[in-house]
């Protein structure tokens, strides 16, 4: 850290991506070969587009940037899945074939680095963006190691000029980023991985009861927001240590009273990515309601496959597009996610039980992200229906104590978020008083960093 | 930078009241015997020796694993017992196991009440403490006995350690155990320094038998590790406890997943000479050798079955194996420290009376 503050803004920039690439080579270092492959191609794509004024030409540049990135992606994420689908479709229509397995490592973060360097060569592209002449530049924003691989995923426009021009390292930054951090530990460490068993227990389980099923999807949307929104927090908090501003991912998504409105809080780098260039570039709403509804439902299962290369995220991606499209034909557009509203006593309330009834909603897509094949879906379902007989009683081991009050703090946290609509509320608080929070947030750390740790969920997308 | 500066002289002002406060209230709790549970989950994390040092100067408190299954006091408790059987034709169950065997087995015993039974079993105990006990306890078996040997699928990793003071650090019971290699078409058994609690009380006064403990300790044994038996000082730090245990459970659980994953310890290869160890000694002594393979509810274990399948199979050993008849990862099967339900208990005793009423007579 001290070197890299001496250093000068280029010196720094080298060393990011110095770091960055022995970061991902600690890994495996033979997939560099393919963020190296997608940087130098995005590069040269994104140069030679900027100069080529015929349109045919700019959208064979893009095809080849295109081709390349969603090439490496199909190929090592999702091709193992459709052979194996295949397989089952030519046995299921009563044909043999000599059975095959793909043994194809996923290379980590794939799915985040590739459509972050896609944003640019498409904003080049739309001519919303100008493309970097510096490579080593380009380089580190493809392989920015605190982001590389869970994201948020970064837009050129946000985050090239954060590399190309020289950055303010404050302490002030610093100590923000040490409480993002700090935060995401507690996220990650005492209640994601506190969960964990509870959750693996009943979703391995051959016989689950009603109340099981329930108490541990429950456990698990928990889980996977302390995972993933943990993550971004460290990503965010390390990044504001070295003088980088990365976007935020999530904004109390579980505080979300409607499909909409959870979209605009939940992995919010991904649904605008999904909304910019997948969604607009389908028609978006242009079309009518018809070929509107058709759009989200094709982005959202998209968006689906693109967690993982398995039928339940399909179906995971088909259950939210179809919460957008029946809501949207319902109620209508939403323009605010509700952050920082004022409400009456009467009026928050209210909110609070939609809160609490939409947030069964969002929990039924949890089944289907977690479940482990399509089978448990339906099994796992009929048992919530009452359709499979299932057992009685509750079963789900206890979460740990640490765990419990690390959900009960970070309720308190995002409610002042959510009513104050600043993610900094604590700052205006008196050096005391923070200091004493901090130090009771270490102490909890320390409390929960007793059970087993388990890699980020998100890193096997 | 003042105000940066201030909130983190603050912090750790912060830190160092709440530390002090938490142990005041731990002090006060222990003291009057109150919040027992609380006082529990920071003593976990004391280091290894401030815990036995704890259990040595508190004889009579619950919990105090420190005199348990020392095997000479096992061995010294079998020969007093089998000098007192009266009638030395009627054949005795003489089990090698752990809590786990002794639940199956007294379910057993006590729906069929002619069954006599004669346990040795130590908490959690690994595989090489029950072969070494079936080893050392051969003098004290008959002819026509039936011999149990347990293997409880979470104490697998164990077999890589002297003690469970270096594997299970939450609750480290100080009694100690060989470790076996392969050796020809046999073991060689790497027997501790450490025998007996009596030995082990003298270590404190006797530097040299201290050092050189630790010293084969951290030569033989996977597990031993600075962040569990070192700075002994910050036990008094009720938050340096919670790091300490922190870093202790995450390289016990590295240490497991080394021994799991990679060919260091030989675990399944020792696993099957012991069960083929086991059963031919057995016979050839006249007993009948039954393995009773428990495999508990902790995701990453060995399948304890898997790995002795082809050994059971090509000496014909009897087995009983717990998830030939329950599905470990059901939870709804166990209690919540782990063990199986009474209920589960009772239905694996009636697969083990199976198993020895239909023995063949001798």
């Amino acid at each position: 850290m001290l070197a890299y503050v001496l250093l000068p803004h280029k010196a720094q920039n080298r060393m990011l991506l110095v770091a960055s690439y022995v970061f991902y080579s600690a890994w495996d270092w033979r997939f560099l070969s393919l963020i190296l492959l997608s940087t130098v191609v995005d590069y040269f794509v994104g140069l030679r587009m900027e100069r080529e004024t015929q349109q045919i030409r700019r959208k064979q540049l893009l095809w080849m940037s295109l081709a390349v990135n969603l090439g490496m992606l199909a190929i090592f994420k999702y091709l193992g899945f459709f052979a194996d689908s295949f397989q089952d479709l030519i046995g299921s229509l009563g044909y043999e074939i000599d059975p095959f397995t793909l043994s194809i490592v996923l290379p980590v973060g794939i799915s985040f680095y590739t459509f972050q360097t896609l944003s640019y060569t498409i904003d080049i592209y739309r001519r919303d963006l100008k493309a970097t002449t510096d490579f080593f530049d380009f380089a580190l924003f493809v392989a920015f190691f605190p982001q590389l691989v869970a994201g948020p995923i970064e837009r050129a426009k946000n985050l090239l000029p954060n590399i190309a021009m020289p950055r303010v390292l404050s302490w002030e930054a610093l100590s923000r980023g040490a409480v993002l951090c700090l935060i995401g530990l507690i996220k990650k460490i005492v209640i994601a991985d506190g969960l964990a068993p509870s959750v693996d227990a009943i979703y391995s389980s051959p016989d689950p009861s009603r109340l099981d099923i329930i108490f541990a999807t429950w456990l698990f949307a928990i889980q996977i927001y302390c995972d993933f929104s943990g993550y971004t927090d460290i990503a965010r908090g390390v990044s504001k240590m070295l003088g980088f501003r990365l976007m935020r991912n999530f904004a109390q998504p579980y505080f979300a009273t409607s499909p909409q409105e959870f979209w605009r809080r939940w992995h919010i780098s991904l649904s605008t990515w999904l909304r910019d260039y997948l969604y607009i570039s389908l028609g978006g709403n242009r079309g009518g309601p018809r070929k509107t509804y058709r759009n989200l439902m094709a982005t959202m299962v998209l968006g689906g496959l693109w967690h993982g290369a398995a039928w339940n995220f399909v179906a995971w991606g088909a259950y939210q597009g179809g919460l957008l499209a029946l809501h949207r034909m319902v109620v209508g557009r939403m323009g605010e996610t509700g952050e920082g509203v004022r409400r009456t006593l009467l009026a928050w309330g209210l909110r609070v039980l939609t809160i609490a009834a939409f947030f069964q909603v969002v929990c039924y897509g949890w089944l289907l992200f977690r479940a482990g094949s399509f089978g448990q879906i339906t099994d796992f379902t009929g048992r919530l229906i009452g359709l499979t007989a299932a057992p009685a009683g509750l079963s789900i081991p206890a979460p740990p104590l640490a765990a419990l009050l690390g959900i009960a703090f970070l309720l308190f946290w995002d409610a002042l978020i959510e009513i104050s609509g600043n993610v900094q509320f604590y700052a205006r608080w008196p050096v005391a008083v923070r200091g004493a929070l901090y130090a009771g947030m270490i102490y909890l750390l320390a409390f929960g960093a007793t059970t087993a740790t388990s890699a980020f969920i998100y890193f096997q997308f | 930078m003042k105000k940066a500066f201030s909130v983190l002289a603050f912090t750790l002002v912060s830190l160092l009241v709440l530390d002090s406060l938490v142990a005041l209230t731990l002090n006060w709790a222990e003291r009057s015997g109150r919040l027992g549970s609380l006082v529990q989950y920071f003593d976990y994390g004391r280091s290894v020796p401030g815990k036995l040092q704890k259990w040595e100067t508190t004889p009579g408190a619950g919990g105090n694993l420190y005199d348990v299954a020392w095997r000479d006091d096992q061995v010294a408790e079998s020969a007093t017992r089998f000098a007192a059987e009266t009638d030395p034709n009627v054949p005795v169950i003489r089990s090698y196991g752990m809590s786990f065997v002794n639940h199956i087995i007294r379910k057993a015993v006590e729906a069929d009440q002619t069954l006599t039974w004669d346990s040795h079993a130590g908490p959690g105990a690994p595989p090489n403490f029950t072969y070494a006990m079936f080893e050392d306890d051969r003098d004290f078996r008959r002819s026509g006995d039936i011999a149990v040997l347990g293997i409880l699928s979470s104490s697998v990793p164990g077999m890589a350690a002297l003690s469970n003071q270096t594997w299970v650090f939450e609750q480290p019971a100080p009694f100690t155990y060989p470790i076996y290699w392969p050796e020809g078409d046999g073991l060689r058994r790497v027997d501790p320094l450490v025998q007996s609690a009596t030995q082990h009380r003298t270590l404190a006064e006797n530097p040299s038998a201290l050092a050189d403990w630790h010293n084969q300790l951290s030569r033989e044994d996977y597990f031993f590790s600075w962040q569990t038996f070192e700075a002994i000082w910050a036990d008094k730090s009720p938050f340096a406890r919670l790091v300490r245990r922190s870093l202790a459970t995450s390289h016990v659980d590295q240490t497991k997943a080394d021994i799991a994953n990679s060919d260091d310890y030989p675990y399944a290869e020792v696993l099957g000479r012991m069960v083929a160890t086991f059963a031919t000694t057995a016979r050839s002594d006249g007993q009948i050798p039954i393995v009773m393979l428990i495999q508990s509810n902790h995701p990453g274990d060995a399948d304890v079955l898997a790995v002795t399948t082809a050994i059971l199979q090509e000496m014909g050993i009897l087995y009983l194996a717990t998830s030939e008849h329950v599905d470990p990862r059901d939870p709804s099967k166990f209690i919540p420290d782990g063990h199986y339900t009474p209920e589960v208990d009772q239905l694996f005793a009636e697969q083990f009376l199976e198993l020895i009423h239909n023995l063949e007579p001798n």
